[in-house]
């Protein structure tokens, strides 16, 4: 990232789509790397910011794409689809995307989704992060202990990765934004609506499930046993609690 | 089609045809046991008759045959059988041994027989009952001997046997129809299986089949209603497909057009007349959209509810929820809830909300607007209720609107996808609830969608 334009990876086999997408994405004032299939969007996928992928692609299809993808990069991952499936949205996210847009959509909600998945305090700039640390919630710390049971779990936002021991853990940008809303309400019980809305931007319209795939995600970075979740509860019929140990 | 009220069914008939059977067979056996019956036992009882008659003959010769014996002694001298009467003529007169005068009357049958010189056997109904008449004549003593039985126990016999062959055959005419009727329900019940199981099918479980069955007669009765069903199946889930591929199809060019509109619509020098142009292709667009999304939604709800995507969820937030989804439809009127309960529902949650959006953006649409939005509850399931400012919805068109693609008297064209209600009562059907309209009170139309509670309904403490 060079700091000044956002780039995004429209990674769609309709040229149509692609192109309009393209048209409407620039006038927004980002900068676009087409792709029509998921060969040439992993040569491409280090440099860019954030992506829109297609699932169903000539060749490697959209989940196989997602997942290749993951560990080059932590850039968010828009999934924009025509497949609408309880399945094909689990599977997709559990790859690693990070939201999931069904056509026919809105380019007008595709905006939102790219701004809301961009607007990270600390991310961009860690340099300059104190700032945006501070507006999200004033109490929280830079750098917290979640748990110090077997090598203390740390969780540096200024760094925006988690640590433990001297092992260092990577999180993608949607892990650590929840991570930030749940650790600025640590000890609170926070709804999947509530969630949906700080982390994704949107309230009831979205789909739940995307919490509790996100969720599941985490635990297999902060806990021990993800099994047996300690630090990031969940609350039958409630929601989700951070708990430090 | 009042003579078909009174039309015997196949069930019936059957029966009635079995204890017809039984009655002429029964009958028939019946009629050829007596008469054979009766035919052996007159015929040992006339023989009985012969023999005693002889034997009592014999010795009233013997008496007459010694000299200076009258008629009289000689009868007096021989005792006579139980219920039998001996007469002896003799030089035109008539003795008895019972001292009754009858004797040639009772005797008429035989005497012609007897006077001819051979032994006469015959009946006499003079008596009650009929009596066995036997004649000898007795040439030696020149007489002729009768002697008349009564045949009372033969009659007896007789009558106990018709009795019972009365009786038997009406029980064998029960046991006819009983048996009709158990063989006909055996040959029915099959039908009776392809009746529940056709039932079951229109009321939309095509999973359903006949069990497969060994019997030669019926097998082919089954695999032709189960290839029936399946070919049915194919056929429907052949259409849904196609209905779902092409929607599918769709979205793809359809996305393209809306975000290249959305392009145009944002440029500012564009002529008022391509202005216009770009915002009517907008309308229509959205228009498409709207139908085109409840389509996939529809599909969705007829390729059934995910169980795991059900979630215990308050009334309250589902309605309001809706009413936010809706365009904010309702969103000025007062929600009134008549319980203090915790009101939960299992549903789909996204599916549930965008029917009940649905139903209020309908009011908006065809009902000149939401005026009321209620939440009552008994027992069991909770009301949603939805009133409208509307003309209110005849009473031959409750069951129509919700139809797919059906609109209320054929106005209001071309504002919404025709597919809205349907989804709603297709939505509810499969929560296991139910959608309806009625006149609210003071006007308007009243949608009412029942919905089973979640399990237990609490009090608030």
């Amino acid at each position: 990232m060079d700091g000044m334009t956002t780039r995004v990876l429209v990674l769609e086999d309709d040229i149509g789509l692609r192109t309009s997408l393209r048209l409407v994405l620039e006038d927004d004032g980002y900068e676009i790397e087409e792709a029509g299939d998921a060969e040439t969007a992993l040569g491409i996928v280090e440099g860019v910011d954030i992506m829109l992928v297609d699932l169903v692609l000539g060749g490697v299809d959209g989940f196989t794409f997602i997942r290749r993808a993951r560990p080059q990069t932590q850039a968010p991952i828009v999934v924009i689809s025509a497949r609408d499936g309880v399945e094909d949205i689990v599977t997709a996210l559990e790859a690693g995307a990070d939201d999931y847009v069904t056509k026919p959509f809105d380019v007008v909600e595709v905006q939102a989704r790219l701004r809301a998945l961009l607007r990270r305090p600390s991310l961009a700039t860690p340099a300059s992060d104190s700032a945006g640390a501070t507006d999200t919630a004033g109490q929280s710390a830079e750098v917290m202990v979640l748990d110090s049971v077997d090598g203390p779990l740390v969780f540096d936002r200024a760094a925006a990765h988690l640590r433990r021991g001297d092992r260092e853990i990577h999180l993608t940008m949607t892990e650590y934004k929840l991570l930030t809303v749940l650790s600025d309400n640590m000890g609170r019980v926070l709804s999947r609506t509530a969630l949906l809305e700080h982390v994704w931007d949107r309230g009831f319209f979205g789909d739940e499930r995307i919490v509790d795939v996100h969720v599941r995600r985490l635990r297999k970075k902060l806990e021990i046993d993800p099994g047996q979740p300690a630090t990031l509860v969940t609350v039958r019929g409630l929601g989700y609690r951070l708990d430090a140990r | 089609v009042i003579r078909d009220a009174f039309r015997p069914g196949l069930r019936s008939s059957v029966t009635a045809a079995f204890a017809l059977g039984a009655l002429v067979l029964s009958v028939a056996l019946s009629v050829g046991t007596y008469v054979s019956a009766r035919h052996l036992l007159l015929e040992q009882r006339e023989r009985t008759a012969l023999r005693q008659a002889y034997a009592d003959a014999a010795l009233v010769r013997d008496g007459l045959a010694t000299s200076g014996t009258s008629v009289s002694e000689a009868l007096g001298a021989v005792a006579p059988p139980a219920g039998a009467s001996m007469y002896v003529h003799r030089g035109g007169q008539w003795y008895s041994s019972s001292l009754d005068q009858s004797g040639e009357a009772l005797t008429g049958v035989v005497q012609p027989a007897v006077d001819d010189g051979s032994v006469g056997l015959g009946w006499t109904s003079r008596t009650d009952p009929h009596a066995v008449v036997v004649g000898i004549p007795l040439p030696a003593v020149d007489a002729q001997y009768f002697e008349v039985a009564v045949a009372e126990e033969l009659q007896t016999t007789l009558r106990t046997l018709a009795v019972a062959l009365a009786v038997g055959a009406a029980l064998t005419t029960l046991a006819g129809a009983a048996l009709g009727r158990a063989a006909s329900g055996r040959v029915l019940s099959p039908l009776r299986d392809v009746a529940s199981a056709a039932t079951d099918i229109s009321d939309g479980d095509l999973n359903r089949r006949l069990q497969t069955t060994a019997d030669p007669d019926l097998s082919m009765l089954v695999d032709s209603f189960n290839h029936m069903v399946d070919a049915l199946h194919e056929r429907i889930e052949r259409d849904a497909r196609f209905a779902s591929d092409v929607s599918h199809e769709l979205r793809t060019p359809l996305t393209t057009l809306t975000t290249s509109l959305a392009l145009l619509q944002r440029t500012r020098d564009l002529s008022p007349r391509a202005k216009r142009a770009v915002n009517l292709m907008a309308d229509e667009l959205s228009r498409f959209r709207r139908a085109l999304e409840d389509l996939l939604a529809l599909g969705r709800l007829e390729s059934g509810i995910d169980p795991s995507a059900q979630t215990i969820t308050d009334v309250h937030e589902l309605v309001r929820h809706a009413i936010a989804t809706s365009g904010g439809a309702g969103e000025h009127v007062t929600t009134t809830v008549d319980s203090s309960r915790s009101l939960e529902v299992l549903v789909d949650r996204p599916q549930m909300v965008r029917a009940l959006a649905n139903l209020l953006r309908n009011a908006e649409l065809h009902g000149g607007g939401v005026t009321g939005v209620g939440i009552e509850v008994d027992d069991t399931h909770v009301h949603i209720v939805v009133r409208d400012a509307g003309p209110g919805v005849p009473a031959e068109e409750r069951q129509r609107i919700f139809e797919r693609f059906a609109r209320a008297g054929g106005t209001r064209e071309g504002t919404g996808s025709g597919l809205g209600l349907s989804i709603v009562a297709e939505t509810v059907r499969r929560h296991g609830g139910a959608v309806w309209c009625v006149d609210a009170d003071g006007g308007g139309a009243e949608f009412v969608v029942r919905l089973p509670l979640a399990a237990g309904p609490e009090v608030r403490p």
